[in-house]
């Protein structure tokens, strides 16, 4: 018998064993790359978010914005600029009439052309703005998928788009256009589970300069002047647990609590999961008749619902950019406690 | 209204408009005849262009959001619009506070606040509602079932107002946060 195994068989031997293995490795390294892209893009997008934060108030620039939601278009022009670690911004209303906001630092004035029938302290509730709620970027990617969905242009800047997808159903999904040299977010879009448009924000004219002139952050409208300070000293009130008189038994996923202030004789509170939140308003009912169930408007959700405490009628309201049925869970959720009653009944 | 303000009209329907001129036809004492002309220029131009608009009017706010879409909407009967992948906006500012002024929110004039703020009110009542009664249809449009009187109107203004505060001034979404700001305080 020849000992000598024929060279041809080993090859065939060896090619075959090769190609097995291939067979094997191959379907492993291909899903192994598309994980790596896939996580790969999660985590450039998620890159791209992090220059969101202070991209918002950290640059300079002047444009003019269009908000859309539902029939409702708005446009307002802003003047923003960083400067000496301040914010001075100036937004002008540019739908009927006359009306501007002007921010310097922690001082607010806003000027509104006299119309009767709407209130002043309506338009700047007071309290303070909730600064502290998202001053930094708060860890959403448990409940958003982030992907970057390409690259665009607007307003004249090259941007790329980060769609942020929501994972369950308790929320919305979001997708941001970012500036790529600033990371400023220049449009944005709120879409249900369906994929339709709830809300869309876009800048249609902008330019990012550090050269934004006194002058253009100075109140020019005449009309009645009504001036807030943001208090950003007070300390957030602890909102774990006990709430004000009030408790949630359940919230969506990912919601946590943020200090909020007063609202009329009742309380409030509002949640995020760091892109989208929610109020929650509790008060006694008095004369005015709220109609219950669902409202919307774009991307926000108004949710009301009556519960009896003790024989008083409390009114429950969500208000939130989130589905109608997160906001009926939450409304259902709230439980009044009779300490709030009893304190109610004393004022 | 004079030819060179029909002019400048017309130039704004190609945003060929310089804002000096547009600015022009904006104090033009007349708004209602402005909006007029404007209205039934647009409604040739859709004739031309074989769009198909609402029967009794047109549907600006409808088309301010296509064209913010960048494309048709698949369960309308339109012909699809060729969109370049690039960004469509290309309307000047100017022409963009005109369409502001369409949609209603005219200079001065009376906005009636019963529409001014649409909400789409589903039946709630005492009962408790069923799953399906807050399944909102999948239509962006939002029709005004419930109307509701000044001071509910007023209360519900007022906690959109506190909402955008609490979620947006401030906040990481800048001018969205103003923007809804705004809007909530309806129509000033």
């Amino acid at each position: 018998m020849n000992n000598r195994v024929s060279s041809r068989s080993v090859f065939g031997a060896v090619a075959a064993l090769v190609a097995l293995l291939c067979l094997l490795i191959n379907p492993v390294r291909a899903e192994l790359a598309s994980e790596t892209t896939k996580s790969g893009e999660a985590t450039a997008a998620m890159a791209w978010l992090e220059r969101l934060g202070p991209a918002l108030n950290m640059t300079s620039y002047r444009g003019v914005f269009v908000y859309a939601r539902g029939d409702q278009v708005h446009s307002m022009r802003i003047a923003h600029r960083y400067r000496n670690g301040r914010v001075e911004e100036r937004l002008v209303m540019q739908d009927g009439g006359s009306g501007e906001i002007v921010r310097k630092g922690m001082n607010v004035v806003c000027v509104l052309p006299d119309r009767g029938r709407v209130r002043l302290d309506e338009v700047i509730p007071s309290g303070p703005f909730a600064e502290a709620f998202t001053s930094q970027l708060m860890p959403f990617g448990r409940w958003y998928l982030p992907e970057l969905a390409g690259e665009d242009r607007v307003a004249g800047y090259d941007v790329v788009i980060v769609a942020l997808g929501a994972r369950d159903d308790d929320r919305y999904s979001h997708r941001l256009w970012l500036e790529k040299e600033t990371g400023l977010l220049v449009k944005s879009q709120v879409r249900d589970v369906n994929g339709e448009v709830l809300e869309h924000f876009q800048f249609t004219d902008l330019e990012i300069t550090d050269d934004i002139s006194d002058d253009e952050l100075e109140v020019q409208t005449r009309g009645r002047e009504i001036s807030r300070t943001l208090d950003d000293g007070r300390k957030q009130e602890s909102s774990v647990g006990r709430m004000n008189g009030w408790t949630l038994s359940w919230q969506p996923e990912g919601f946590v609590p943020a200090a909020a202030p007063r609202s009329g004789s009742g309380k409030a509170v509002a949640f995020s999961d760091g892109l989208a939140a929610f109020s929650v308003f509790v008060e006694p009912v008095g004369r005015l008749k709220m109609p219950t169930g669902a409202s919307r408007i774009g991307a926000t959700t108004i949710y009301m619902r009556e519960v009896m405490v003790s024989d008083r009628p409390f009114l429950v309201a969500v208000v939130g950019e989130i589905p109608p049925g997160t906001a009926r869970k939450v409304a259902d959720a709230v439980e009044v406690d009779d300490d709030f009653v009893a304190e109610l009944s004393g004022s | 209204m004079d030819e060179r303000l029909r002019e400048t009209l017309s130039s704004m329907m190609d945003d060929e408009a310089d804002e000096l001129s547009v600015r022009r036809l904006l104090s033009h004492g007349n708004q209602e005849d402005v909006r007029g002309q404007w209205q039934r220029w647009q409604q040739i131009r859709d004739l031309m262009h074989e769009q198909h608009g609402p029967a009794d009017g047109i549907d600006v706010a409808g088309a301010v959001r296509e064209a913010l879409d960048g494309h048709a909407r698949s369960e309308q009967a339109r012909s699809p619009v060729e969109v370049p992948r690039v960004s469509v906006w290309r309307w000047p500012v100017a022409a963009m506070v005109f369409m502001a002024l369409i949609v209603g929110f005219g200079a001065g004039a009376g906005w009636d606040t019963r529409t001014g703020v649409s909400v789409q009110a589903l039946a709630g009542g005492s009962a408790e509602p069923s799953a399906s009664a807050v399944t909102l249809s999948a239509a962006v449009e939002e029709v005004a079932l419930q109307r509701l009187d000044e001071d509910q109107l007023r209360q519900m203004r007022q906690y959109l107002l506190e909402h955008a505060q609490h979620n947006s001034v401030g906040a990481g979404r800048g001018s969205v946060g103003y923007a809804r700001l705004v809007s909530a305080s309806g129509n000033y």
